[in-house]
């Protein structure tokens, strides 16, 4: 491997601007991530429209931050007073605010944050070497494998989105749906314009993303206006003593690998993979039931593994130009308004915005570890910002935000459309992710299927012979016939079946 | 690296043409009759552009844009209004008050190719615009991978197979003269659309097409480091910048198709006004800034007025269209 780039990509990072927007970033992140409710895919999508006038390069240095900033931050909240800032932190409220009632919290915030730390470098690390290989063969990638690549995509999230498979199906369908708006780009035909020439390109990506995750969150929170504001546990003796350090190496360590690779798979990301560290440390534990009681490993896992999934996500959308979760949907967004696009040729052409947004994640990492404990007591404080103030504003910017990106005033109709439609949709347990992926995988299946079947000249079995694609359709034959077979497994000899799946099963859902 | 820095100047200029619109707009209360006495007056010019801000058309407006502003002085800022290949920003300047202040950047392929690929009344008609001048042109070149083996139209023939070629998508410059290159040579070949010239070198140089054709701009760093052969390029003479290369009309198929761009107002711009705008872009197509934008973008000069840009669009939508009927070339749904 050649390193020079990476060496260069350095360089990128430290020029004064970059490193300066790195720490906006990673400041804006860990305040969202304290921030109920408000989560990074809407902060980002809030954001999009000021990374307009700031160079690529910067504006993804920023955008990630957030991502990972977020990680971090929503740690906070969920140790001192019991509610997650974050979905991924959900899991560190079971052990973390025992330990801080334990008087531990520093304790926990401590191993967390180096968890997170930890676990973030290792991911960058893999990120470097893993990244250039895939890219390495992406010229291979046609539309076959672009095609099996969406499908398995697709299907991947509707089937591990949080909040039933169900709603996420039906989520996924109408993104799918929505991608369908436009012109037909193979022969021109207007579909679902209703010879409204704003509609003639088809719905862009930015407003549904504003509208869905901006717009549609701060709604939904106005309904919890009467939250019980509650007095914070105090922090004392932040670094975690060595007996802690060496009773979590071991969750830290393998944190890191869970989330590494669930970060990798589409649909995965930070949330799944701190249920999953947090899964296979119980399972691993001598002593289970210490867990939920104030267990160090119940802390250090889940963060460990947020991060790591938070930073390997950005492998397929930085090598393949396919967004894994949400918010990498939201910075493929980003990324598509500074016209980078972002794919196979992407390490080759621009290494600078490829190695500069990878290596500043090691310069983020090192200011959220140094900034993560001392600025505890005034992240909190941010918690006591009336909902009154923070809703208008943030409306206010999302508005004129998806105004100033293509000056348009259809672009905000749209924004508040989808903002009522997301209110609706996390009123009635829907979530949102699914319907954002599908929407922006929507056009890349069907272009890459048509293109194909036009390269294969109509002939399906194509599809098979190519060992890429291949081998992503048997992948995505496994997933998607895997659960129905199981359950038929379970059918047929009910009383074999271990009551310790069950549980797992249903601490995951 | 020239365009990656323009683009950087022209992203970051995004930025401040809503601040200065919105400036602008205020200077602007109160003092709308005084500015009838001599163009262009206090008030600001707009330059509306149909395609997204860093592509090739965005380049072009913004580096003149500057130029003008200097020698009007009042503020030229560039909005880009991409959709529908143009038709979204096209429509709204149809809707401007005559005066002058707003202006587009109008691509040939949407007064000359679009119309051919989509139904009636769907793309704008050239003769509901003045123009005020032209612009340049840039030429299409048809590559393949170096890997493909093939060097020549002839080779091509010689396949024994029917040939896929990639095109920036439907209605463009790019599908017309590769469909007339093929269907003149009779060679059988089948287009697979792609969405603009990035992703369609992507699938030229991994081999998922054949062929593809697409600005020469965007293909000749490819071209210099060997990944890509030129076949031909569509334009009328060889470009200056591929001496080497034949172009199609030497191969003895009639299809040169050019992309081409000129400054468009709305219809009913006084006469005076017009004369004024194009003896100022005049000025900013002599700066030698402007010259070397052209050169490093591979642009070919074609700074005729409004009447004789109207002449060659029209005489190319004519010969586009008889072509497009003697070949029997389904560009679109059109009939």
């Amino acid at each position: 491997m050649d390193f020079a780039p990476v060496l260069h990509g350095f360089g990128v990072v430290l020029e004064p601007t970059n490193l300066l927007y790195c720490l906006i970033g990673v400041v804006i992140g860990m305040l969202i991530g304290v921030l109920p409710g408000l989560g990074p895919a809407a902060t980002i999508a809030i954001l999009l429209p000021v990374t307009f006038g700031i160079e690529p390069v910067t504006a993804v240095i920023m955008l990630a931050g957030i991502f990972y900033g977020a990680q971090y931050g929503g740690t906070i909240t969920s140790v001192l007073l019991r509610l997650p800032g974050e979905a991924s932190s959900v899991v560190t409220v079971f052990d973390g605010h025992a330990m801080a009632r334990q008087g531990r919290a520093g304790t926990a915030l401590g191993i967390a944050a180096i968890g997170s730390f930890v676990g973030g470098t290792v991911s960058i690390i893999a990120l470097t070497l893993v990244a250039p290989l895939v890219a390495g063969f992406a010229l291979d990638f046609g539309p076959p494998e672009y095609t099996a690549l969406a499908l398995l995509g697709i299907l991947l999230v509707a089937t591990i989105s949080s909040g039933g498979r169900l709603k996420a199906v039906i989520a996924a369908c109408v993104g799918l749906l929505l991608a369908t708006v436009g012109q037909d780009g193979f022969t021109g035909a207007e579909r679902f314009t209703f010879d409204n020439l704003s509609l003639a390109d088809g719905l862009d990506f930015v407003p549904i993303a504003m509208g869905l995750f901006g717009l549609g969150e701060i709604l939904y929170n106005l309904e919890e206006r009467h939250r019980a504001a509650q007095a914070p546990v105090a922090v004392a003796n932040v670094w975690p003593s060595r007996a802690d350090l060496r009773q979590s190496s071991g969750a830290i360590g393998r944190g890191s690998l869970v989330g590494f690779v669930l970060g990798i798979l589409p649909g995965g990301g930070a949330t799944l993979s701190s249920l999953a560290a947090y899964a296979l440390e119980k399972r691993r534990a001598k002593h289970p039931e210490r867990f939920g009681k104030g267990a160090v490993e119940g802390v250090a896992a889940p963060e460990t593994a947020n991060n790591a999934a938070a930073t390997s996500s950005f492998i397929p959308l930085l090598t393949l130009g396919i967004p894994a979760n949400a918010t990498m949907a939201v910075i493929f967004g980003a990324l598509l308004i500074q016209g980078v696009t972002p794919g196979p040729q992407l390490v080759e052409q621009d290494p600078d915005l490829f190695w500069g947004v990878v290596n500043s994640m090691y310069i983020g990492n090192i200011l959220l570890l140094i900034m993560s404990i001392p600025l505890v007591g005034l992240f909190v404080k941010i918690l006591k910002v009336r909902a009154t103030i923070l809703a208008p504003v943030t409306v206010l910017i999302t508005l004129i935000g998806v105004y100033t990106v293509r000056n348009s005033v259809f672009d905000i109709g749209l924004v508040i459309v989808f903002g009522a439609l997301g209110y609706l949709m996390k009123k009635l347990g829907f979530d949102p992710g699914p319907l954002v992926l599908a929407f922006v995988l929507g056009s890349l299946l069907e272009e890459s299927l048509r293109r194909s079947l036009l390269i294969f000249d109509g002939d399906a079995t194509g599809f098979f012979t190519r060992p890429i694609s291949g081998t992503l359709f048997v992948a995505f034959l496994l997933v998607a016939l895997l659960p129905p077979l199981r359950t038929a497994l379970r059918r047929r000899r009910p009383a074999a079946v271990p009551s310790e799946t069950a549980t797992q099963d249903k601490e995951l859902v | 690296m020239t365009i990656k820095r323009v683009r950087r100047w022209a992203t970051a200029g995004a930025g401040f043409a809503l601040a200065l619109s919105l400036a602008a707009c205020g200077g602007n209360v109160g003092g709308g009759g005084s500015d009838d006495a001599k163009f262009p007056g206090k008030s600001p010019i707009t330059i509306l552009v149909g395609q997204d801000p860093g592509g090739s058309t965005d380049l072009i407006a913004r580096a003149l844009a500057d130029k003008v502003s200097n020698d009007l002085g009042v503020p030229v800022t560039v909005e880009n209004k991409p959709g529908a290949n143009g038709g979204l920003a096209a429509k709204e300047l149809a809707g401007k008050k005559a005066d002058g202040h707003t202006l587009m950047v109008y691509n040939g392929s949407l007064a000359y190719i679009t119309p051919l690929a989509v139904a009636a009344g769907q793309a704008p008609d050239m003769a509901d615009y003045d123009i005020v001048t032209g612009i340049s042109q840039d030429d299409y070149v048809m590559v393949t991978a170096a890997k493909s083996g093939f060097k020549t139209v002839d080779d091509l023939a010689k396949a024994g197979r029917p040939i896929t070629f990639g095109t920036t998508g439907v209605g463009t410059g790019s599908q017309l003269s590769q469909e007339l290159l093929f269907r003149q040579a009779n060679i059988p070949a089948k287009a697979v659309p792609f969405k603009g010239g990035s992703p369609t070198l992507t699938a030229v140089l991994g081999g998922q097409v054949d062929v593809g054709s697409v600005q020469l701009g965007e293909a000749i760093e490819q071209v210099k480091a060997g990944k890509l052969t030129p076949i031909v390029t569509f334009a009328e003479k060889r470009p200056t910048y591929l001496p080497d290369t034949p172009t199609a009309v030497e191969a003895g198929h009639d299809v040169p198709v050019q992309q081409s761009r000129a400054i468009f107002a709305p219809k009913g711009t006084p006469k005076e006004v017009i004369d004024a705008l194009r003896a100022s872009f005049q000025k900013a197509f002599q700066a030698d800034a402007y010259k070397k934008f052209n050169e490093d973008n591979l642009l070919t000069p074609n700074e005729v007025d409004g009447e004789e840009l109207r002449k060659q669009w029209t005489a190319n939508l004519d010969k586009y269209r008889a072509v497009v009927q003697k070949y029997n070339i389904q560009l679109g749904e059109a009939k």
